[in-house]
């Protein structure tokens, strides 16, 4: 009678330092393998991220405009801060308009730190761009008017 | 070619016509009166790039913007 040849078993005979070196071993690819796989999901979060915060074409059609009616040097603060100054036609004062559309603008003191928010937006719903150009517009053409229109809020 | 934008919920609406039509100018001018009687501010800018107010229509302008009426948020 033939007895079926067993399988041989791995750690059966083997030396605690062999199976302690395989064991880490396997641990070290389960590992590499484990962070491929973190940073594959990583990767796919952010596309998925960057995907979903995109700008609609409503939302950059409204952007375009903007950029094309700031001044460079707010188009330069804009592009590198998402915020740009513009001074009030009145009392030569300084606001901030921050990215948004509602309660981003804040007037700066000399020191160009926030002393007052303020806030007032066109009465139809518009998208950031349009909102943020007509802040911009009032406030260089007709500043005691956008500001008689606002509401003031303490700024953070 | 002049142009008159609207800010809307749709980002812009935008109106071109030809300035030295006189049945367009007259159309523009219609559309500017009902834009700013409906509360609308019309803006033009500067060669240098400042934004002007307008209260009267300009023909010679070649971009108007419109925008709705400014409230408290």
């Amino acid at each position: 009678m033939i007895r079926p040849q067993r399988r041989p078993c791995f750690f059966r005979g083997s030396s605690a330092a062999k199976t302690r070196l395989v064991l880490v071993t396997l641990l070290q690819v389960a590992n590499g393998q484990f962070r491929r796989l973190l940073a594959a999901c990583l990767r796919s979060a952010r596309t998925f991220r960057d995907w979903y915060l995109r700008p609609s074409a409503i939302e950059q059609r409204g952007l375009d405009l903007l950029r094309e009616w700031l001044s460079q040097e707010q188009l330069a603060q804009y592009d590198a801060h998402k915020y740009f100054d513009v001074i009030g036609c009145h009392t030569g004062r300084r606001y901030r308009i921050h990215h948004g559309n509602g309660a981003n603008v804040v007037e700066l003191n000399d020191a160009a730190l926030p002393r007052t928010g303020w806030c007032f937006v066109p009465n139809d719903h518009l998208v950031a761009g349009d909102v943020m150009l007509a802040q911009k517009i009032a406030l260089e053409t007709d500043e005691w008017g956008a500001l008689a229109a606002a509401n003031n809020f303490a700024p953070r | 070619m002049a142009t008159q934008i609207i800010m809307d919920h749709n980002g812009d609406t935008r109106h071109t016509f030809d300035a030295k039509d006189a049945k367009a100018l007259l159309e523009a001018e219609r559309r500017f009166k009902a834009l700013t009687g409906a509360g609308f501010t019309a803006a033009t800018r500067t060669a240098s790039g400042e934004p002007v107010v307008r209260r009267a229509f300009d023909p010679t302008a070649e971009e108007t913007l419109f925008f709705p009426r400014l409230v408290g948020g």
